[in-house]
This record gives C-alpha cells, structure tokens and sequence, in this order.
C-alpha cells in the first residue's frame, strides 16, 4: 500500500509514457496494413488516408474502445490472490506494455509481421504466471480470445466472400455493369454506415452514457446508413463509360465506381482498427490508473476514464503522422493487386467483423482478419494470386510471440519490482 | 530507422500470373506477324531482309523468353489461384512453343538459301493469311483472361463471349488443315521438277506454319478448362 502512495504519481506517469510508447507504434507500424488496402488501390491517396484515420481512429477508440480495454485491463488477469499487495499487479501492467511494445520494435525492425494483439496478451499472461500464479489466468478467457483469433479471420473471411459473389451477381455478370454498378453502389455504402454504427450502438455506449434500445439503436444506424449513402450517391453519380480504357479492361469504369467506395470502407477500416487495436495499448494503463487512484483496489471496479481513450487515440495518431504514413505508402505501392471492387469487399468485411470483435470485447488481430478478408475473396476467384505460404508464417509468429511477449514481461516485471521493492 | 514492412498482406497479394501470360501472348502474336514479311523477302528473293526478319523472330523469341521465366519463377505451389495451377503453366508453355515454331522456320531460311517456286507461292500466301487470323484470335481469347478474373471464370455473360472464340478458333484451325492439305499437292505436283532436297525442306516448312494453328487450338482447349465447371 505505501508503495501505491509513495510512488503513485511516478508509476502513474510511466504507465502514460508506456502506453503512449505503444499506441504510438500500433499508429506507426499496425495502422498501415488496415489503410493500406485503400491507398494500394488508388482509392485515397496518402493524405486523405492520415485525415480519414485520424477523425475514425479516435471516433472507433472513443466510441467502441472501451470493451476491449476492459478485457485486457481486468479480464486475462484474476488478481485475487494479490490483493493484499496491489504494488505486483502494477507492476506486472507496466511490464507487459513495455514487453509487448519492445517486442514490437524488434519485431518490426527485423520485418517480421507479429499482431500487436498477440504479443499484449502473451506478456500478460508471462507476467501474471510469474507474478502471481498460473492459477491467476483466466485461462478459460485466454482461451475464448486464443479461438477468436481462430475464427475471427474465417468469419472476414466468409463475410468477404458472399460480397464478392453478390457484386457478381448484381453488377458484374449483367448486361450493362456500370449502370448496375451505379445503382447499387449507394446500398453498398449504406451498408458501410449501418453495419458499423449498429454494431458499435446496440445496447448504447455506456462509457459515455448513452443508453439507446435495440429499437433506438437501429433507427440511428439506419440513419447513419443513409447520410453514407447520400454522399456515396454523389461521388459515384457523374461516372461515365471511358470507351478508351473500357477496351483494355471492359470493367474499367466499372472499378472507378468502386474507387470511391473505398472510401468508406477505409473510413470502417480505421474505426474498427480504433475500437481494437488501441486497447493494446490502454488497457495495462487503465489498470495501473485504476488501481493507484483507488488506492490499491486490485478488482478496479471504477469506470473508464474517458481521457484514457482519448489518450490512446491521440498515440495511434501521432504514430501515424511521425513515422506511419511511411510505413502506409510502402504498404499500399506493394498491394496494388487488389482492384478497388476486391478491396471494397475485403475491407467491409474485415471492418464489420473487427467491429463485432470490439462490440464482444473480444481482442482480435485487424491484420489478420484482413488477410482472411482477402483470402475470402481468394476463394471467390476473384483474385490472380495469393501466397498461401502467409497463412503459416502469421501461425509460426503466434507461436513465436506468445512465448516472447511473456518471457519478456517477466523479465521487465523482476526489473521493476526490483526497482520500487 | 529503416522503414520494413512488416505488412503479411504485401506477402499475400501476388503479381497477377494472367498479366505475363498476355503479355506473352503479345509478344507471341508479334513473332508470328513477321512471318508473312520473311515470306515476302524470300519471294523477292532479297537475302538481307530475310536475315533481318529472322533476326528479328530470334529476339521475339527471346523477349517471350525471358517472360516465360519471370512467370514460372513466380509460380510457387503455395498459390491460390482462380484456375489450376498446372493448367497455367501449361497454358504458358503451349504459347511458348508458338514463339519456338516461329523461330526453327527462321532460321531454317538463314542456314538455307532458298528459292520460292512460284506454284507454291498463292498456297503458302492463303496457309500464312489464315495462321495470322487463328492466332489473332488466340491473342484476343487471351486479352479476355483479366475480365474472366474479374468475374472469377462463372457467369454467363463473359463466358459466352470467350466460348464463341474459343470455337472460331477450333473453325479457323479446321480450315487451315484443308489449306494445308491444298498446298501439299500442290507441291506433290511440281516435286518432280524440284531439287529432292528442297522438296524435304518445303514439306518441312509446311509442317511447322502448319504446327502453329494446331498449338494455337490446343491453347483454346487450355482455355476452355478454365471455363468448365
């Protein structure tokens, strides 16, 4: 307890810089791979790609962020046994953020393509196995988190592909594809909107009491839906057959349809990547926030700070503008092989089941989801070629970074005590 | 700090393998448009040019080459693609025999100083105008395979139109076998008049430009796989 009192501002303060640390190379490093798609697609251009993940970054962190905070902040992690000595279960968060953010570095100056996810969940649970037990896991959450990241891709996966289909059959194989392109795009727009708001609405937003019944909830996202659409409707309205370029590609005009629609999945994109991703980085601070300010209540019944998600918004943002939109641009000159009526679908469904992810407090891996997004369409054939080798180098870096986040989380966990006592 | 991405997805997309195989396809239909102008240089008895335009055959081969490569190289089992993989490659190799077929005709005129007889002539001229046209038709089977992605090999539309190729190339092959056979007795009927040797050779000779409409069939049966269900 005189630990907490003692030091309160100074372990208060370090959980923000690690916090800060880490969202900071979730904005630089992670981020990329969610936009990636829109810009490699010539759908947005780098610019517009900051603006669109700055406002939807902070929108998805603010507005749908809070579930996955709070799994990672008290829902891996039983602290009951600590109780008495609420100093470990600080400590043990401030090491598993600076764990999973060190690991990150290396792992991203060595080009090796690890979850952010994963490597804040293999340090907690590192930690709380040294710091206070292996009967501290949850290991029944552990592992409910270990399938969806299992099932989350599949589902991205399959969502992907019955759009990939319905665009075939509504647009593609018709007799005049533009116009049909034309006249359903606004309904794929709309479903952009309403899927997005629906899932992040239902039941409201407690953190910011809102408190909307299901009934509620589906009017508003229904109305967002249609506010979408309507400024979908006025970026694809003035599309004409480029007979020029149609006779290279006949579906040339088709696809600048779509361009604009990746608009919004990029939109999607960044505020489900917000209502996910960023919890890596806030959840440890919540905890330690929580804990210290209660003076030593391990169970950290209190609510979340909104100034903690807004903090957490605010690192992914500074990430992007430092040092991601290089990392974007690298990203989006090397996937150009997905045409903007691909990326739509891929993107959708990957935003819809991210979000869903969010809404179930679920912490799911965004670039994951988009690979089995893609490979959805893959399955669809509609894409030239896809690697199948990636699929098993995301299940070797699973393997490598559970065990390396936890080894060192407890490594920094021994150092900290060590230091405070 | 260097900038490494560590991005799966750039590792997922490959580079489209339809793209070389047009672009082979290309280059291949290139090689075959000099054949009428080796021809005519021949006729006119010009050697230069005929070295010329053989040369030229030579380096579209060589081009077709070298994208025949690039493609196999980026061809790994680990792919998932919209068609069978070993259906591609040899999709790729029966192009590639096209630019062969070009080639071994050239070069028999560079080794060989021959002379055109003139009741040969109207066949040989009707034999290359009809290989241009099947193997125009080939290219232009080809030039649909990124629409076929696009609508990922179903669907009515798109596959109808590549079916109607697909089977004025099977009719254009059909009529080449009886040009063929035409310009075969035609030479039969002057063989006696000729020198033995060059007699081998013309059969030879018209053999090979024969080869090229029999290859171009085989890659509209390559095709029409991709398209079975």
């Amino acid at each position: 307890m005189e630990i907490l009192t003692a030091y309160g501002t100074i372990l208060i303060t370090l959980a923000i810089i690690f916090g800060l640390y880490m969202t900071w190379g979730i904005g630089a490093n992670d981020l990329a791979n969610a936009m990636g798609t829109s810009v490699g697609a010539g759908a947005i251009t780098i610019k517009q790609a900051i603006c669109i993940a700055i406002i939807f970054e902070f929108l998805g962190a603010v507005l749908a962020g809070g579930q996955v905070t709070s799994t990672i902040r008290k829902g891996i992690i039983d602290p009951t046994g600590i109780a008495g000595n609420p100093e470990i279960l600080v400590y043990g968060m401030l090491a598993s953020l600076l764990a999973a953010a060190f690991w990150l570095m290396i792992a991203s100056t060595k080009g090796w393509p690890v979850s952010t996810t994963h490597s804040i969940i293999g340090a907690l649970i590192g930690f709380a196995v040294v710091g206070i037990g292996p009967d501290a896991v949850k290991w029944e959450k552990v592992s409910s988190v270990v399938a969806s990241w299992v099932v989350s891709p599949a589902i991205g996966g399959a969502i992907s592909f019955l759009l990939v289909m319905s665009t075939r059959k509504l647009i593609l194989d018709t007799d005049n594809p533009l116009k049909n392109a034309k006249r359903y795009a606004p309904l794929y727009i709309f479903l952009v909107g309403f899927i997005i708001s629906l899932v992040t609405l239902f039941k409201g937003l407690s953190h910011l009491n809102i408190e909307l019944s299901a009934g509620q909830s589906f009017t508003c996202a229904i109305f967002v839906g249609f506010l979408t659409s309507a400024i979908g409707w006025f970026f694809v309205r003035n599309i004409q057959e480029n007979p020029s370029e149609n006779r290279e590609f006949h579906y040339a005009s088709v696809e600048k349809v779509f361009s604009p629609m990746m608009l919004f999945t990029a939109c999607a994109m960044a505020f489900a990547h917000g209502s996910n991703d960023v919890a890596n980085g806030i959840g440890p601070l919540a905890a330690v926030v929580s804990i210290v300010s209660s003076g030593g209540e391990v169970m950290q019944t209190s609510a979340l700070p909104l100034w903690i998600l807004i903090l957490g918004g605010g690192g992914i943002v500074l990430g992007l503008i430092t040092l991601g939109y290089k990392v974007m641009l690298t990203v989006g000159k090397r996937i150009t092989e997905l045409t903007p009526s691909r990326g739509f679908c891929a993107e959708l469904a990957a935003a819809t089941t991210v979000v869903l992810a969010s809404k179930t407090g679920l912490p799911v891996s965004t670039t994951h989801i988009l690979v089995g997004s893609v490979l959805g369409v893959g399955l669809a054939r509609g894409i030239g070629a896809l690697d199948l080798r990636v699929v098993g180098n995301i299940i070797v870096s699973w393997l490598i970074t559970l065990p390396a986040g936890a080894i060192m989380a407890m490594f920094f966990f021994f150092t900290l005590k060590g230091i405070f006592g | 700090m260097p900038i490494r991405t560590t991005s799966p997805l750039s590792r997922l997309l490959r580079k489209s393998p339809f793209k070389p195989i047009q672009e082979h396809m290309r280059v291949t239909f290139n090689c075959i448009c000099t054949l009428p102008q080796l021809f005519e240089a021949l006729f006119e008895q010009e050697r230069e040019k005929v070295l010329e335009y053989s040369e030229q055959i030579r380096q579209l081969e060589t081009d077709a080459d070298s994208i025949k490569n690039t493609f196999r190289l980026n061809m790994p089992n680990t792919l998932l693609l919209p068609v069978d993989r070993k259906d591609l490659l040899s999709l790729m190799a029966d192009q590639d025999r096209l630019t062969d077929i070009c080639e071994e005709i050239g070069k028999i005129f560079t080794y060989r100083d021959m002379e055109v007889p003139q009741e040969l002539k109207p066949f040989l001229d009707e034999l290359l105008e009809g290989t241009i046209e099947v193997s125009g038709e080939a290219r232009k089977m080809i030039e649909e395979l990124d629409e076929l992605v696009e609508v990922g090999f179903v669907g009515g539309r798109e596959l109808e139109k590549v079916s109607n190729i697909i089977s004025g190339v099977r009719k254009s092959e059909h009529n080449i076998d009886t040009i063929i056979k035409r310009t075969r007795e035609a030479l039969f009927a002057i063989e006696a008049e000729l020198k033995p040797v060059d007699v081998m050779f013309w059969y030879k000779i018209i053999g090979l430009v024969g080869n090229i409409s029999d290859q171009t069939e085989n890659i509209a049966d390559r095709l029409s796989l991709f398209l079975s269900k």
